[in-house]
């Protein structure tokens, strides 16, 4: 078990890691507020997949002889990232070409993604501990250029979100007085999605889809124990999320523990306390 | 009363995925009237509700409302999903979304709308409260508040005082004959009480997809005793 003090001073081993925790605690909180209302909870833990998919795909098609140069060219994260973005599209439009549930075409989308996962990545020639890392990330060590990108795609995310603040609750929470009212539905519910999609395909695959699944999840879930009042709902899921994200990497670090898997243990303990709290309230 | 109508059916058949139930719908709706719209659970009246609204797509015909028509529309309350923690006078400010677009914010003008609706109907005391936690008849002023919080043109009412008492439901209409008598607002609603649409329409809607039925016109004229009979039979 490490000292506080050794903590302290290994800064540099985890800085980097916990600057994009940090971030991706905050802004899946944020986002997770939205899959929480709208119940589509596994609408993540399908993007999650699909992020991964488009990972390993990408690794099966640079492995290609028949691919050459081109195959060089092929960059995972770019992958993974259109696949995520048009799997989110796909679940914004599906309602009007499909006459399947929401639930059905999300629980097909997660199946075939983790099934195709297990399957190409079989066949991909990198070792296995690597193809580990790199679908489903490792959150102890981040690729140098995560710290720029996913705190960018987060502000970018959040400025859409800032703007379009009032129009993605309203079209949650009312779809058909908004659709009176002539806003447009469609357009706003796929920049919500995908805006969730990119999130989440970033965030994968630097912290991992568990402790991704678990920020997008928990934190809302907490917040709504804790508050009666929409804003302050989000503002309390983004501080969960981050202090998951932060406490997580600091446990992991002084006890020695995975630190996706105990970053989203402190998400649920916080989810845990957010009962608690709620529990005591209706006895008082 | 208005001479020239702001809502029009011709021919218009109402249905789903294509498929007409109820044809031959012809219907004119002028300025300042009240139109009560009755049948049984199930008979049409939601859906030919919607797609006068637009939200439903007419199976075939033709429908047309003057230019820049602005409706205020209170649903049904169980549309709602409690999950939401929607305070009242955020529920409100919905309504006047009709005249902010999308990217922009309310303005302080806005909220002072808000403010003088919440008193207007009597619900300034709830104005923090979540929608969730409101009682039956709290939620109908509260959706009916924000209707009108847009100033419509015409007010669209599915169900009013369904799942509220009697002197909550009467509370309810009476508020809506204050509205459209005070602020001149054409009124369609949706009910399954003959009793209130027959104290406070004007013209009627009757109608019945499983039977074919769909007649409409002056209170008197439709709310009669065969037609009745007809149809909640």
């Amino acid at each position: 078990m490490a000292s506080i003090s050794e903590f302290f001073t290994s800064y540099f081993l985890w800085r980097d890691p916990m600057i994009v925790g940090a971030v991706s605690g905050a802004i899946c909180g944020f986002l997770g507020v939205y899959v929480v209302l709208r119940r589509i909870i596994f609408v993540s833990a399908a993007l999650t997949q699909i992020s991964s998919l488009g990972v390993a795909l990408a690794f099966y098609l640079q492995g290609l002889a028949i691919m050459g140069l081109i195959g060089a060219l092929i960059d995972p994260f770019s992958i993974s990232l259109i696949l995520t973005s048009l799997a989110a599209l796909f679940f914004a439009l599906n309602r009007d070409f499909f006459p399947i549930s929401q639930e059905g075409v999300i629980g097909f989308a997660f199946i075939i993604a983790s099934g195709a996962v297990v399957i190409i990545g079989d066949r991909i020639t990198k070792g296995a501990h690597d193809i580990a890392d790199i679908l489903f990330g490792s959150a102890v060590v981040v690729d140098p250029k995560d710290v720029y990108i996913v705190p960018l795609i987060a502000l970018i995310v959040f400025i859409i979100h800032l703007v379009f603040f009032k129009d993605f609750i309203f079209i949650s929470f009312d779809p058909e007085t908004a659709s009176l009212f002539k806003y447009p539905l469609r357009i706003l519910n796929t920049i919500l999605l995908i805006s969730i999609g990119i999130v989440v395909s970033v965030t994968t695959r630097a912290l991992g889809a568990l402790p991704v699944f678990g920020l997008i999840a928990l934190p809302p879930l907490t917040a709504l124990f804790f508050t009666e009042n929409l804003k302050l709902v989000f503002i309390l899921s983004v501080v969960f999320g981050v202090l998951s994200a932060v406490l997580g990497y600091f446990f992991s670090f002084i006890i020695s523990l995975p630190t996706g898997a105990t970053i989203a243990t402190l998400a649920t303990l916080f989810f845990l306390l957010g009962l608690c709290w709620r529990g005591v309230k209706s006895i008082v | 009363m208005g001479s020239e109508p702001i809502i029009v059916l011709e021919d218009v058949s109402i249905g789903y995925n294509h498929t007409g139930f109820l044809e031959s719908i012809n219907l004119r709706i002028k300025r300042d009237e009240f139109w009560g719209i009755l049948g049984p659970n199930g008979g049409g009246k939601t859906t030919l509700l919607k797609t006068i609204l637009g939200l439903i797509p007419k199976v075939s015909g033709s429908l047309s409302h003057t230019d820049n028509l602005v409706f205020g529309y209170v649903p049904q309350r169980e549309n709602f999903d409690r999950i939401y923690p929607i305070s009242v006078s955020e529920l409100m400010m919905m309504g006047r979304y009709s005249r902010i677009k999308v990217g922009r914010n309310p303005k302080k003008e806005d909220r002072e709308f808000i403010g003088y609706f919440l008193e207007k109907l009597g619900i300034s005391h709830l104005e923090k409260q979540t929608f969730r936690s409101l009682s039956g008849g709290e939620k109908q002023r509260a959706l009916i508040a924000r209707a009108i919080a847009g100033k419509p043109d015409i007010l669209v009412l599915d169900e009013p005082t369904a799942s509220v008492d009697l002197k909550g439901g009467t509370g309810v209409m009476e508020l809506i004959e204050n509205i459209r008598t005070e602020d001149k607002i054409t009124v369609l609603m949706v009910s399954h009480f003959i009793n209130t649409v027959s104290r406070f329409s004007d013209h009627v809607i009757a109608v019945d997809k499983d039977k074919g039925i769909f007649r409409s016109g002056l209170k008197e004229e439709v709310l009669r005793r065969e037609i009745i009979d007809e149809i909640f039979d």
